[in-house]
């Protein structure tokens, strides 16, 4: 008895953390559709984002008037809120394959939708204009993003932008003082069933994670680990098996395999530590934005614990008040496909300036039809934003002209890389942790 | 929302199945009155207020929304929407639920 009392006072205790979800914003379940359409989100998105404008217009150019796009004149230098709307000429058209027009739209694409013809145009409730100039880049912008421009009406009727406002990043509270380091770990595309996946890498994470590897330092790295976050595409389901018809009894467990095993991860990990899911393209989830939790019964072994926590996408909570936004991907990835950036980290960026982390829903990204709020309007600044499902491991600091700080980060896709990310609380400081299985080193 | 009961199902398809009682019924007008256009409806001054809500910009898009919603909207964004609206429709009677295209579009 006496040795067992001298081993626990030697056992590493796991640091403990304040959670807060802040997800409610992005559940849909008091929402009634009424039939609806995508007219409303767009007229909340233009107020809300307008009203935010107006009050920066003010300082940005004082002696300037401000109009509505039906209230131009020829020549009247004035500033102009509008919603921005990108004329894409490779965008895909559902009516594209019913037109008899033969267009001399390339057969093969290059890796996205951009065109060095394409150009924007202002709409607000009252009209809509040609946007014309060198100042305001076409590749920069994507339909749905509200702006604030400076600039005139030439004769040819278009409007020559001068100066452009975004938004900015949005206020922030200041960072928590703090000296204990503390981890929340991010990890996405476990794709657990994918025949690329290796369950050896994953379980390896777990056993880090809860503290089942390595020596005494290490476990002392992992004991700081106070929060697990999977940002999507936790699965890959055997999609061949659909083919229109009742699926076979047989079949049916083999559909459900890939979920059965993640539970048995997911259950260690919340056994040790609080972990929050969300869900992902490739998860049994529904497609629009917001996507709604994971159903806890797809989970029986991890619902039992009180640590676990399905959540929406995206995700929005706090850890001991510093606060953290993400999603699993598809805004950024959407991005990529209708404007153009140098890395995954400058979409990022951009959709912090706009305030808004997915301005393309619900023009090319799926979306709910809400009609009297924008949920994607980020109303505080997070300290952490993060993405998952992103081909490689990135992250950067971005300091806001308010003394904003916010931790950009690119979850790569765990089944590809065998990387995950950890994030210290206390200075917002952020690594990888790698995992591989290759033994010839 | 990920997943639809029968009931949602059966009203959707209720939402969109066009509504053939109301309307515009203009041929019997037009016969009643020998031939002269009458593209008036009956409706009376409280309707005529709730249709220039309807279509008042101001307050965002009117299909696929009641009135008493789109009103709630425009309150709790400040658009300072008419009070006589909110009155009106919340007394019932004679005035419309919906707006103005409901069952028209």
């Amino acid at each position: 008895m006496a040795m067992e009392i001298d081993d626990s006072s030697n056992n590493l205790q796991r640091k403990q953390s304040l959670y807060k979800s802040l997800d409610e914003t992005f559940g849909v379940e008091r929402e009634r559709y009424t039939g609806q359409q995508y007219s409303q989100i767009y007229f909340a998105r233009l107020h809300l984002m307008r009203t935010i404008l107006y009050s920066l217009v003010d300082t940005w150019k004082p002696h300037l008037p401000v109009c509505t796009v039906l209230g131009l004149e020829l020549g009247k230098e004035c500033v102009i809120v509008g919603t921005l709307y990108k004329h894409m000429k490779l965008k895909p058209c559902v009516l594209d394959e019913y037109s008899k027009e033969r267009t001399g739209i390339p057969l093969v694409r290059p890796h996205n939708f951009m065109h060095p013809e394409d150009h924007l145009v202002l709409e607000d409730e009252s009209g809509r204009v040609k946007l014309g100039g060198t100042v305001i880049s076409p590749s920069l912008f994507v339909t749905g993003n509200v702006v604030a421009l400076h600039g005139k009406e030439t004769s040819a009727g278009d409007f020559l932008v001068q100066d452009i406002l975004e938004a900015g990043l949005p206020p922030q509270e200041e960072l928590p003082f703090d000296t204990k380091d503390k981890y929340v770990v991010f990890v996405s595309g476990l794709s657990v069933g994918c025949s690329s996946s290796n369950p050896l890498l994953s379980q390896l994470l777990v056993d880090h994670i809860t503290g089942h590897l390595g020596d005494e330092k290490e476990q002392i790295l992992a004991s700081q680990i106070v929060h697990v976050v999977i940002a999507g595409n936790s699965v890959e389901l055997p999609t061949g098996l659909f083919n229109g018809q009742y699926l076979a009894a047989k079949d049916h467990s083999k559909l459900s395999m890939p979920i059965k095993e993640l539970d048995i991860l997911l259950t260690q990990i919340a056994a040790a530590l609080p972990l929050d899911i969300m869900p992902g393209t490739s998860d049994p989830a529904n497609f629009a934005l917001p996507q709604q939790p994971l159903h806890r019964c797809l989970f029986p072994g991890t619902s039992a614990y009180n640590t676990f926590v399905s959540c929406t996408n995206p995700h929005s909570f706090e850890v001991d008040s510093v606060r953290f936004l993400g999603t699993s991907g598809q805004n950024i990835d959407d991005l990529d496909r209708y404007s153009n950036a140098e890395s995954r980290l400058d979409f990022m960026e951009r959709t912090l300036r706009w305030r808004h982390i997915a301005p393309t829903a619900p023009n090319t990204l799926g979306c709910y039809p809400f009609t009297d709020r924008d949920p994607f309007l980020m109303e505080k600044c997070p300290h952490v934003y993060f993405v998952g499902n992103q081909s490689k491991y990135e992250n950067r600091l971005v300091k806001g002209p308010e003394g904003q700080l916010v931790r950009l980060i690119c979850i790569p896709k765990f089944c590809e890389s065998g990387v995950a990310v950890a994030v210290n609380i206390r200075n917002l400081e952020c690594h990888a942790l790698s995992f591989s299985t290759d033994l010839d080193l | 929302m990920a997943t639809t009961t029968k009931g949602g199902d059966m009203k959707m398809k209720g939402f969109y199945r066009q509504k053939k009682g109301s309307g515009v019924s203009k041929s019997k007008k037009i016969s009643a009155s020998h031939g002269s256009l009458h593209l008036k409806d009956d409706f009376d001054k409280q309707e005529e207020i709730l249709r220039q809500f309807d279509m008042n910009m101001a307050y965002g898009p009117c299909i696929g929304m009641n009135r008493l919603n789109r009103w709630e909207r425009a309150n709790k964004l400040g658009l300072n929407p008419p009070k006589e609206v909110e009155r009106l429709v919340n007394a019932g009677g004679k005035v419309g639920v919906e707006c103005l295209w409901d069952g028209r579009v």
